[in-house]
C-alpha cells in the first residue's frame, strides 16, 4: 500500500522548520518532496533600506552558523564597488575566522548526525569541543555568534597574540584526532548507520549542480578556496578531501578530514601572520555604480552575493544571495529515493541544511 | 586557445569575453538563453545562479545567469522588456529553485516550465517580495 509521510515542518528530526513529504511503499521511500520557506524574512529586500554600514549587520543575521562568511562575501563585493583593498593582515585573519567557523560547523553537524543515529555519547562529546571552538572565536571577537569581525577593506579587530590562538587551536585539534575523527571514520555505529545510504551519484550531484562537502563526497573535487582562491588562501598548503561513494559515510568522512585540513590552514595561518594594519585607513567609503559578484567557500559549500549598488546612493539598489544549501536540498530528493523511511531524518541531514539561509 | 576563450566562437557571436570585477562578461546580443545554457553543459560548466535586477525608470529586468568553469565565473546578462524568458530547466536540472525564486520575487515566467510554489504560500501574489510594483 502506497501512503504519505509528512516529515516537518516542526519536527524532532528538524534543526529548523521545513517539510520533506515522503511518498512510500511499505519501509521504503519512492519519491519525496520538499517545502521551504517556513523562515522568509524578506531579508534581500531589507538590505536595499541598509546603509553600507547597517547591511553588513543585517546579513551577519542571514544564518546563526556561518554568519561571518555572509558578511565575508558582502564585504568582498562591497570592497570591488568601493576600491578599498585590505591589508594582508586583514587577509590572514579573515582566513583565521573562515577556519574557526567551518570548525565548529562541521563540530556542530557531527554532533546533529550522533544524535540522529542514535549515538548520544558522541553528541554530547561533540558539542562540548564546540563549545571550546567558540571559546576561541570568543576570545578572538568578543562574541560566539555574530562575530562582526568584517568590515569594508578589513576586519574590526586585531587578533593581538597569534601564538595564544595557536595553542587554543592546537589543543582543539588534539582533542579532535583523539575522539571525533577515530569515531566518525572507523566505528562500527557510524559505519552501519551511515555506508551505503542515501547515496547522492556523481552524475546526479553534477546534474543538480551541488556544491561543498555534499559534492566532494559525490567525487566532485571543487573548492573556492582552491579553484577561485580569496583573502589570504592562496599562500596555505591544505589538501581537498574528495570521496566517491556518494553516501552519507562519505559526507561523514569529507567533513572529518575537512576539520584536519581546516587545523593545518589555522596552523600555517596563525604562525605566519604578517605584521600591520588591518583596516584600509580613514579612506572615505565611495561606492562606483555596478553589480559586483563574490563567492566564498563556506562550511556547506559556494556562497555568492550579488550586489548592485547606484553612485552616491546610501544603500545598495540589490543585494542577492544564493547559499549553499540553496544548491543542494534539491537533491534530497534523490538521496532519500529508495532508502528506507527510519534513515531519512539522517539522510536528509547529511548535507548539513540551513534553512534560515535557503529561506533569507 | 582555452575553453572559456572558444566560447564566442562556439557560439558563432562576434562579442568577446569583458572582465569586470573578477567575473567574465560576455554580451549575448541575439543569443537566447536556451543557447548559452545548451553550451554551458557542452563545456562541462557548473551552474551558478541567476540574479533578476530591476532597471531604473521602468527599463525592464536584467537577469544575470551564472556558471563556473575551472574556478572561472562566467555571466550572460539578458535584457528583458516584458515579463517572460525561456526556461532553462529542461536543459540544466540545477536551476530548478532559482526560476521558482525568481518568478516569485520578481514575476518573472519563465516559459516552457510549470512551476510549485516555493517560498509563497497559497494565495500569495509572485512579484510581492521583491518587484517594485506588484503585477
Amino acid at each position: 500500500m502506497s501512503y504519505k509521510i509528512p516529515m516537518g515542518p516542526y519536527h524532532p528530526a528538524l534543526e529548523e522548520p521545513y517539510k520533506l513529504d515522503m511518498f512510500c511503499e511499505g519501509e521504503t521511500v519512492c519519491d519525496a518532496k520538499l517545502h521551504i520557506g517556513f523562515n522568509f524574512r524578506g531579508i534581500e529586500h531589507l538590505a536595499e533600506t541598509r546603509n553600507y554600514i547597517q547591511v553588513i549587520a543585517l546579513m551577519e543575521r542571514v544564518c546563526g552558523i556561518c554568519s561571518n562568511i555572509h558578511t565575508l562575501t558582502l564585504c568582498q563585493a562591497m570592497e570591488q564597488l568601493t576600491g578599498l583593498v585590505p591589508p594582508p593582515r586583514a587577509l590572514y585573519i579573515r582566513v583565521v575566522m573562515a577556519e574557526l567557523e567551518r570548525l565548529h560547523s562541521h563540530v556542530l553537524w557531527a554532533g546533529i548526525a550522533a544524535k540522529l543515529m542514535g549515538f548520544k555519547t558522541m553528541f554530547m562529546t561533540c558539542f562540548a569541543l564546540r563549545e571550546k571552538v567558540m571559546d576561541v572565536l570568543q576570545a578572538i571577537s568578543g562574541n560566539r555568534v555574530n562575530y562582526s569581525m568584517n568590515c569594508i577593506g578589513g576586519v574590526n579587530r586585531d587578533i593581538a597574540d597569534p601564538q595564544a590562538v595557536l595553542a587554543m587551536v592546537e589543543q582543539l585539534e588534539r582533542e579532535m584526532v583523539r575522539t571525533i575523527i577515530p569515531v566518525f571514520t572507523t566505528s562500527t555505529t557510524a559505519r552501519s548507520r551511515c555506508a551505503g545510504i542515501g547515496i547522492l551519484t556523481h552524475e546526479k550531484a553534477v546534474s543538480c549542480g551541488v556544491v561543498g562537502p555534499t559534492a566532494r563526497a559525490s567525487g566532485i573535487s571543487q573548492d573556492l578556496r582552491r579553484s577561485a582562491p580569496y583573502a589570504a588562501y592562496s599562500d596555505f598548503e591544505f589538501a581537498v578531501p574528495v570521496e566517491t561513494a556518494g553516501d552519507v559515510r562519505a559526507r561523514l568522512l569529507v567533513r572529518a578530514l575537512e576539520i584536519m585540513e581546516s587545523c593545518r590552514i589555522l596552523r600555517q595561518a596563525l604562525n605566519k601572520m604578517p605584521p600591520g594594519e588591518w583596516q584600509a585607513g580613514d579612506k572615505k567609503v565611495v561606492f562606483s555604480t555596478g553589480t559586483a559578484l563574490s563567492r566564498v567557500e563556506a562550511p556547506r559549500g559556494e556562497v555568492v552575493y550579488s550586489v548592485s549598488w547606484k553612485e552616491n546612493s546610501r544603500n545598495p539598489s540589490r543585494v542577492h544571495v544564493r547559499t549553499p544549501t540553496f544548491q543542494n536540498m534539491p537533491a534530497i530528493r534523490w538521496m532519500v529515493m529508495g532508502a528506507r523511511l527510519a534513515d531519512t531524518p539522517l539522510i536528509q541531514a547529511s548535507i548539513d541544511p540551513c534553512y534560515s539561509c535557503t529561506d533569507r | 586557445m582555452t575553453t572559456i576563450e572558444s566560447i564566442p566562437e562556439r557560439l558563432q557571436i562576434a562579442e568577446q569575453w569583458v572582465e569586470e570585477r573578477g567575473v567574465n562578461w560576455l554580451a549575448t546580443g541575439a543569443l537566447n538563453v536556451r543557447q548559452v545554457a545548451a553550451m554551458m553543459n557542452e563545456v562541462h560548466a557548473r551552474f551558478v545562479t541567476i540574479t533578476a535586477i530591476e532597471l531604473p525608470g521602468g527599463q525592464g529586468l536584467r537577469l544575470d545567469y551564472h556558471w563556473d568553469l575551472d574556478g572561472q565565473l562566467l555571466g550572460f546578462p539578458f535584457y528583458i522588456s516584458g515579463n517572460s524568458i525561456e526556461s532553462i530547466f529542461d536543459l540544466c536540472e540545477a536551476v530548478d529553485w532559482i526560476e521558482r525564486e525568481v518568478h516569485e520575487g520578481f514575476a518573472i515566467d519563465f516559459a516552457g516550465r510549470e512551476y510549485e510554489p516555493l517560498l509563497l504560500r497559497e494565495g500569495d501574489k509572485p512579484g510581492v517580495n521583491l518587484h517594485e510594483v506588484v503585477q
